[in-house]
């Protein structure tokens, strides 16, 4: 539905971002916006991983050579018009530069070159990015509508909203709901607790609340204790130096979020980087850095710590857990995996990377992990072994200068984690870590089969799908936003120059027919813009080897939805 | 005999041409390059102009080549030991690490205890204190550790909004706020921010102490210049380390040492290029509770044409008639201060940072402050709440009176401070390093007192054993053995206060990651909810204690707590 539809009045069209209008709907027809009921006991599938095979990272399909070319070439032309524009521009229109330009002996606020990115290709797609949205972003979520008349530098607003079905949010498992037992919980721990934790957690108290979360939090993902914080970043940004010195090696993925690379510099640690997923190259350079040592003085390494990802959220890949385990016993360093998007979303029990490779979560050293993906709360966790938290207890930064979590999120932690356990609501946890096994599944070997490329694991929640033209980006962005879809984009510097991609984010909130749906509109803008270049060497061939003899998979979308949501709960390819 | 010199140069006209052909084949593919055409335009007008330039650009062409190369095979490539395989092999046998933290110490574990266990509200004015032993539950305990001021956190209105916007969207934002994470209410938020303080824009983050380490590397690279208080809180400390500009330190609110920086570092700045510069203070200080004089600086700043970034975490909603903060008190616009950072976790009762100033500033963020594009955006209703705060400090204000919200925090603040400033018992014991105004109450012990236990003046700090640690990698070597004694004993009067249902905290800092000294201190936050009467028997409570436990200490009696810690 949309809001105020039909209004459309030019007259009201303005800069003021609106407010969210009054949504006098009844409790179950919001409660179906946010978490669709499950339509057939069919559409369930269970997450598991077959020990028995060794992990094979996913095949990455390539484009064809034009698709390379036109895409390099996109970029010559926007980046050369880029620079003439801003040759120009500053010449002759200065008054649009003046962040970039020196003003009464003031240095300018940030040079052109660095801010150039953002400004001349982010700028023709901004209004694929930033688009403010009210009310709970579950199954779908209301888009404000807006138009530009100054290529996006301004938006102007009408005060009317569509909702759009949402692979936009992370939101796993469906939690981001104003309706059940977990919003209800929050709001009994405003009304007794405030909205506010008062201070760090050293200095103004460590409360019942927090104690308890974080213990069911330990037990959830096998540790014996945790630490939860208020910010996913910031549990990055400042655990490594609370562990590390500059005696000490990082060996990093160089897929690694943001936040991690970004601790690690602050922790002043040597760092080397190994190509994604790259046990080879992982194991060469811990061979390497233990017998060579320090550079220069050559005296041993005080500590190693491996560090990588549980799932990456941009290529929806695991990391090769059991490799990682056995070299890091192998060589004795450390190893520190992020689970900011495995948790909640892997394994059948929805305890992460760990489970789904049944490995024991004491084999890993430092698990780290976000509550804003699954748990539709925010903040993030370290678990370990108790002596590690005692330590990080006193010592780490955050707990002593920033602020804690605040009740109500803690609360929506708390009773998610159970629900998700089964200690609450009964099967509910279970249904929602079958659903969202089944729609990644189904929707991504759907893509698949409709001719896309798609990265990742089968029974990852995260579903790139590969656009390559940095043009046809917010094309494809505009256009599922016209169907009704909203959907994230991302390209450079997020992502390889060539591998502009379309992220979908599955949910356990959106039904069997959703997925369809999507399916059907994925299939339009694939036609639409010539987007199907899929060789069918990752899957989704009709008949097994039919891309060795070149047969691409071009199944229609008939066929697609006939069979898949059957076939993707089998292990086809 | 004539036919050799005729060959030769048939010889030569021949490889010419293949030669010309090579070369012609080679400016053809650069040509279906795409960008090649131009290219090759620029080096025929460049060699026509000055050929020389030609060869000049060539040979700088071959320079960076070989420094592309040459870092590639870096210093490490180049001192690497040749080791046969058997040998990496024993090498890697023989190599222990270290613990991926050092364990707690015997003589730590206290630190752990101390940490008080909160049940229930943990910011209100009186909480409910859980014994880590016995877990035996004391009631109604006075709460001075909380720095929730103006007691936003339990107030009616704000609660009541929170959960309208819970019952509306949910807890958690689920998304970064570009990509379908920025709700309407955030957008609200950020005008409020603006508006209250008199900004041009805001900008929210996720948790307060991400805030200043986000927002200083946006605007500060190598070869800025950045000087700053040298007592400003760890997070402006790290965010001024990372920018990986060069920083200078200046006394701690000696503007005179300031402007001496600034006057040696004139001459080398007009030669220079532009670069980017910042001044970088507290609006109230961290770790004294005491401001800069604001005037003055600015002043300074605007002299020297330096930019001025004002932390006001601690100052918004408890400086100025209407909570403004240090501006507001010091009656000087928010223009002059180009970037202010603060929380809204303190007196705004909810949760986050934000970041305020002029559009240009503030959109280079959005682009480009890591914390703000890699983290997914604040949960809605704490943006609320934090709306709801201002809206009530604005909707009381009044003109030329203190807003109703602020005065009973500022004349507790001053009671406060004068009860423990007067006091006869206590004034050979302890000084109050904090401003009357400000609502935390710092309070360290007496100098000569110290002294006379032995104690140094700071620990950590420049050139400090700490730091020596630190820089070495001797993690054993990051404990002060006396640093943790006096922090014991100040816990000690913690603990007796708790005991008469008073809950007051002192600093609790990780020393190596401090750069700057640091001296432990008891510390009590004010609260506009507390009663004059209620301060007066926190003032008695702790009074007691401190003459208890200082009242007649020796150098001995030191020893005898460090010894007591070590069993
Ligand atoms: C791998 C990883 N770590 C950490 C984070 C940061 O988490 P948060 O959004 O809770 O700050 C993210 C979020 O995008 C992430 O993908």
């Amino acid at each position: 539905m949309s809001f105020n539809a039909g209004k459309f009045n030019p007259s009201e069209w303005s800069a003021h971002v609106p407010s969210a209008p009054t949504d006098d709907r009844p409790e179950e027809v919001k409660a179906e916006m946010e978490f669709g009921k499950l339509t057939s006991q069919k559409w369930l599938a269970t997450a598991k991983y077959d020990a028995k095979k060794s992990f094979k990272a996913p095949i990455a399909d390539d484009p064809p050579y034009f698709v390379v070319i036109m895409t390099y070439l996109n970029y010559l032309v926007l980046i050369l018009i880029g620079h003439i524009r801003d040759y120009f521009g500053m010449f002759f229109t200065p008054q649009h530069f003046t962040a970039m330009l020196s003003k009464n002996g003031y240095p300018p606020w940030y040079a052109s070159f660095e801010s150039f990115y953002p400004r001349r290709l982010k700028a023709r797609m901004d209004d694929c990015f930033a688009r403010p949205i009210h009310g709970v972003p579950g199954r779908y979520t209301a888009c404000f509508n807006r138009i530009s008349h100054d290529y996006n530098k301004h938006f102007l607003y009408d005060g009317t909203s569509t909702e759009c079905l949402n692979l936009s949010s992370y939101n796993y498992l469906g939690f981001a709901q104003s309706v059940g037992k977990c919003t209800d919980d929050s709001v009994a721990a405003v009304e007794e607790r405030g909205t506010s934790a008062g201070g760090p957690t050293d200095v103004s108290g460590h409360a019942d609340l927090l104690r308890n979360t974080e213990k069911i939090l330990a037990k959830f993902v096998g540790k014996d204790d945790s630490l939860i914080f208020s910010m996913g970043y910031g549990t990055n940004a400042h655990f490594f130096t609370s562990v590390l010195n500059s005696k000490c090696l990082v060996i990093s993925d160089s897929l690694n979020h943001s936040s991690a690379r970004f601790g690690i510099r602050l922790s002043g640690a040597a760092v080397k980087v190994f190509p994604h997923n790259d046990m080879v190259a992982l194991e060469r350079i811990l061979r390497e850095s233990i017998s060579q040592g320090q550079a220069k003085t050559h005296r041993p390494w005080k500590k190693i710590l491996i560090c990588s990802e549980g799932l990456y959220s941009m290529e929806g890949e695991y990391c090769d857990l059991p490799a990682l385990v056995s070299l890091k016993e192998k060589y004795h360093a450390s190893l520190f995996i992020d689970e900011a998007h495995s948790i909640g979303a892997l394994g059948e029990h929805g305890r992460g990377i760990c489970e789904y490779f049944g490995i024991s979560a004491s084999r890993v050293d430092i698990m780290m992990g976000t509550l804003t993906k699954s748990f539709g709360a925010a903040g993030g966790y370290i678990a370990a072994d108790q002596w590690i938290i005692d330590r990080l207890r006193v010592d780490f930064s955050t707990n002593c200068y920033g602020e804690a979590p605040p009740p109500a999120v803690l609360q929506q932690i708390n009773t998610s984690l159970r629900i998700i356990d089964g200690q609450l609501n009964g099967d509910e946890g279970k249904e929602r870590l079958q659903r969202i096994a089944f729609n990644s599944r189904y929707l991504r070997l759907g893509l698949k089969r409709l001719g896309f490329i798609v990265y990742g694991n089968d029974d990852a929640p995260v579903i790139p799908m590969l656009v390559y033209t940095p043009a046809k980006m917010p094309a494809a962005s505009r256009m599922f936003l016209k169907y009704g879809v909203a959907v994230v984009i991302v390209g450079y510097p997020a992502t390889p120059l060539i591998s502009s991609r379309i992220r979908f984010c599955v949910s356990a909130a959106l039904t069997k027919e959703d997925i369809d749906r999507i399916l059907a509109i994925s299939n339009i803008v694939g036609d639409k813009m010539c987007l199907k270049f899929g060789s069918g060497m990752a899957g989704g061939e009709k008949h097994p080897g039919d891309w060795k003899k070149g047969i691409h998979p071009r199944w229609s979308l008939e066929e697609v939805l006939a069979k898949t949501p059957e076939d993707c709960r089998k292990e086809m390819y | 005999m004539d036919t050799e010199p005729r060959e030769t140069p048939q010889f030569i006209a021949s490889l010419a041409a293949i030669l010309a052909e090579l070369w012609y084949a080679l400016l053809e593919l650069f040509l279906k390059v795409p960008g090649g055409a131009l290219v090759l335009d620029y080096i025929r007008a460049s060699h026509k102009n000055d050929p020389w330039r030609t060869l000049l650009e060539i040979l700088l062409a071959l320079v960076a080549i070989r420094y592309f190369l040459a870092s590639k095979y870096s210093q490490d490539e180049k001192d690497k030991v040749e080791l046969s395989e058997r040998e990496v092999d024993e090498l890697i046998a023989d190599w222990e690490p270290e613990p991926i933290v050092p364990p707690l110490r015997r003589d730590e574990r206290w630190q752990l205890d101390s940490i008080p266990l909160i049940n229930g509200a943990v910011a209100s004015v009186h909480v409910s204190v859980e014994d880590p032993k016995s877990g035996e539950i004391s009631d109604n305990v006075l709460n001075l550790a909380s720095k929730d001021y103006l007691s936003m956190s339990s107030n009616e209105v704000v609660k009541e909004n929170s959960i309208k916007e819970i019952r509306a969207a949910g807890v958690g934002a689920c998304g970064p706020p570009n990509f379908y994470g920025t709700q309407d209410v955030h957008v609200r938020v950020c005008e409020d921010l603006a508006r209250f303080l008199g900004a041009e824009e805001g900008i929210i983050y996720g948790q307060d102490y991400c805030t200043p380490t986000s927002v200083l590397p946006c605007f500060l690279k190598r070869g800025d210049i950045v000087i700053v208080d040298g007592g400003v809180s760890l997070a402006l400390q790290k965010a001024a380390l990372i920018s990986r500009s060069d920083v200078e330190w200046f006394n701690h609110n000696d503007l005179d040492h300031l402007e001496e920086i600034l006057e040696n570092l004139e001459e080398d700045l007009a030669d220079g290029p532009l670069n980017r510069r910042f001044i970088v203070t507290e609006g109230l200080f961290e770790n004294f509770g005491d401001s800069p004089d604001l005037k003055r600086l600015v002043e300074i700043k605007n002299h020297y044409k330096f930019r001025l970034v004002l932390d006001e975490t601690n100052s918004v909603g408890t400086l100025g008639p209407n909570g403004r903060g240090l501006p507001e008190a010091c009656g000087i616009s928010r223009d002059e201060i180009e970037i202010t950072i603060g929380s809204m976790a303190q007196a705004l009762g909810s949760s986050g940072g934000y970041c305020v100033g002029c559009e240009d500033m503030i959109y280079h963020q959005i682009l480009s402050s890591n914390a703000y594009v890699f983290s997914a955006s604040l949960p809605p209703y704490c943006a609320v709440a934090a709306s709801t705060s201002i809206h009530l400090l604005e909707d009381s204000q009044e003109e030329g009176k203190i807003n109703p919200y602020l005065r009973p925090l500022v004349e507790n603040s001053k009671h406060l401070h004068q009860l423990f400033r007067d006091s006869k018992p206590l004034r050979n014991l302890v000084v109050v390093r904090s401003a009357d105004y400000s609502p935390v109450v710092h309070i360290r012990l007496n100098p000569d007192l110290r002294k006379s236990l032995g104690l140094p003046e700071g620990y950590g700090g420049p050139g400090s054993s700490i730091l020596n640690a630190v820089k070495k990698g001797h993690e054993d070597l990051y404990f002060d053995s006396l640093y943790n004694t006096e922090s014991y004993i100040l816990q000690q009067v913690i603990d007796q206060c708790l005991k008469k249902k008073v809950l007051i905290t002192r600093t609790k800092r990780v020393l190596h990651q401090e750069l700057l000294p640091v001296v432990p201190e008891l510390i009590l936050h004010c609260n506009a909810k507390f009663t004059k009467a209620e301060l007066d028997h926190v003032y008695k409570v702790v009074e007691q204690s401190l003459v208890s436990t200082f009242g007649d200490i020796t150098k001995e009696d030191v020893a005898k707590y460090t010894s007591v810690l070590n069993n």
